[in-house]
C-alpha cells in the first residue's frame, strides 16, 4: 500500500509538513520530499538504519529559508518507500544504485551531498559514481572504509549477539529493537525523543516483515575479513572518497558512543585534509534529534560559501 | 527450559512462519551447529528439523540458494493444532528458548548470558524487560 506523510497522522505530518513524491528507483517505489525551487542549486539529504527522511526535518529549514532544493528520500526499505522483502535487493550496491537512479531522474546537478549512518557508504557510493554532478559533500557519523572498524560493533554483547543467526530476525524483527529502544538510548533528550518523535519512527516500521532492513544493514558492516559482504564494495569507497576534492565538511554528535568523534571524525580528516570541522553539535548517533536546526545552519553556512551555480 | 530434538511430526498440525533468516552463515558456526544437530551434510533435502519447546512443536526449514553451502537460509515455523489461533505471546516465548538453546549449542563466545543481557539492554525479550 501506498502510504504518504500526511497518511501517518496529523501529530507526524505537523512536525514533517511537506508533500510526499514517489520515483521509480530499478523497479522500487522510492519516497522522497523535494521542496525548494526546483533551479536552485540542490541538498542531498541521505538518512541511514533505522530512520527515513522524517530525521531531517529541522535540519533541512534553514536550507530552505537560504532558497535552496532539498531532497530527502527514503532508503529503499524505510519509511515511506516500498520495503522489499527479498534479502538480496538490499545489498549495499543496491541501495548505493537507488541514489543514483534518483539523482538521473530528478536530472540534479550541482549536488550537495549530506550523508548521516547508512547515508554515507551508500551516499558516497552514489557521488562517486556522479562525481561530475557533485559540488560539495557533509558527513556526519558515518564512515566508508573497512578499517578502522568501531569497537562497539566488534563486541560479542550486545552488537555481534543483536545480529547473529535467528537472533538478528527475532530482536530487531519480531521485537522491532531498532526504531524503538536501540533509537531511544541513542539520542541525547530522552524523554523529549520519546514523547515526540519516536513514535514517527515506529509508525513506518510497524510490522516484522518491515523491519527487514534494520538487522540485515548491520550485517553488511565489516567487522572480519573472512566472512565481510561488501568489504570489497568499502575498499573501493575508500579509494574513491579518498581522492575526492571537492568541498567537505566534517559534523559530529558530541556524545556519540558508537561512531566516537576521536576515531571516525579524525579518520575523516586524514582521508580528506582539506574538510572543514569537525563540527561539534549536541548529540548522540542521532544528532539531528538533538541539533537538527543547528546541523541546517551549518550546513546552509558551508553552502552559502562553496556552492555555485544552478541545479539542473 | 526444555528445547529438545523430535523426530516425528505431529499429525493434525499446521505450519505457521514465524521468523526467517536469509544468512544462517552470517556467523558460520551457528550454520554448522545446525548442520550437525540435524545431519544436514547427510540429507540436506530431508524433512525439516523439528524441535520440542516445553511441549510445543517447532519446524525448522532449511533453504538453500545457489552458489552458497547448504543450508543458506533458515525459516521457524510453530506447528499449531488444526485451525487454532496460535499464542504468539507463548510463541515470542518459545523462540527465545529456541536462541537460548541455538547460542548454548554453538558454544564458544556466544554465551545465554550474553543473550539475556542484551534483551534486557534493548527490551526485546519476550515480556518486553
Amino acid at each position: 500500500m501506498t502510504r504518504t506523510i500526511a497518511d501517518l497522522g496529523p501529530d507526524i505530518h505537523r512536525m514533517y509538513p511537506y508533500a510526499s513524491n514517489f520515483a521509480n528507483v530499478n523497479g522500487w517505489r522510492m519516497h522522497y520530499v523535494d521542496e525548494g525551487p526546483v533551479d536552485a542549486p540542490p541538498v542531498l539529504l541521505l538518512h541511514g538504519n533505522p530512520t527515513w527522511g522524517f530525521l531531517w526535518r529541522e535540519t533541512m529549514v534553514p536550507l530552505l529559508e537560504a532558497g535552496y532544493r532539498v531532497i530527502v528520500p527514503d532508503q529503499i526499505g524505510f519509511g515511506l518507500s516500498e520495503h522489499p522483502h527479498a534479502a538480496s535487493a538490499h545489498s549495499l550496491d543496491n541501495h548505493a544504485a537507488n541514489l543514483v537512479a534518483l539523482i538521473d531522474l530528478l536530472e540534479l546537478k550541482n549536488l550537495f551531498f549530506v550523508c548521516h549512518d547508512w547515508g554515507g557508504p551508500t551516499g558516497l557510493s552514489a557521488l562517486l559514481t556522479r562525481k561530475e554532478l557533485a559540488a560539495g559533500v557533509a558527513v556526519m557519523n558515518t564512515w566508508a572504509w573497512r578499517e578502522p572498524s568501531s569497537d562497539f560493533h566488534a563486541q560479542v554483547m550486545p552488537w555481534l549477539t543483536m545480529h547473529a543467526p535467528i537472533v538478528g530476525p527475532y530482536t530487531m524483527g519480531r521485537q522491532g529493537g531498532f526504531p524503538g529502544r536501540v533509537m531511544y538510548l541513542s539520542v541525547v533528550d530522552r524523554e523529549k525523543f520519546k514523547n515526540g518523535a519516536m513514535k514517527a519512527y515506529q509508525r513506518v516500521l510497524a510490522d516484522p516483515d518491515d523491519r527487514r532492513l534494520t538487522w540485515q544493514w548491520p550485517r553488511s558492516i565489516p567487522i572480519n575479513p573472512e566472512t565481510d559482504i561488501a568489504g570489497d564494495r568499502f575498499a573501493w569507497l575508500e579509494e574513491g572518497v579518498r581522492a575526492l576534492e571537492i568541498p567537505s565538511c566534517v559534523i559530529w554528535g558530541r556524545e556519540e558512543v558508537v561512531f566516537t568523534a576521536d576515531v571516525f571524525a579524525s579518520h575523516w580528516h586524514e582521508i580528506w585534509p582539506h574538510a572543514e570541522g569537525t563540527h561539534m553539535v549536541s548529540g548522540n548517533h542521532f544528532l539531528q534529534e538533538d541539533s537538527g536546526r543547528e546541523i541546517g545552519d551549518l550546513l546552509t553556512d558551508f553552502a552559502k560559501r562553496n556552492l555555485r551555480g544552478t541545479g539542473r | 527450559m526444555s528445547v529438545k530434538k523430535m523426530t516425528e511430526r505431529p499429525l493434525g498440525f499446521r505450519s505457521v512462519p514465524v521468523l526467517t533468516d536469509p544468512d544462517v552463515a552470517h556467523y558460520p558456526e551457528f550454520k554448522d551447529f545446525l548442520v550437525k544437530t540435524f545431519e544436514l551434510d547427510k540429507e540436506p533435502l530431508a524433512a525439516p528439523g523439528l524441535l520440542d519447546v516445553d511441549g510445543r512443536c517447532f519446524e525448522l526449514i532449511f533453504v538453500g540458494r545457489s552458489g552458497q553451502p547448504f543450508p543458506a537460509a533458515i525459516e521457524i515455523a510453530a506447528l499449531v493444532e488444526g485451525l487454532e489461533p496460535m499464542d504468539t505471546a507463548q510463541t515470542d516465548k518459545d523462540l527465545w528458548q529456541i536462541m537460548e538453546w541455538l547460542v548454548d549449542g554453538v558454544g564458544g563466545r556466544w554465551t545465554i548470558e550474553a543473550l539475556t543481557t542484551m534483551g534486557k539492554i534493548y527490551r526485546v525479550t519476550p515480556d518486553g524487560t
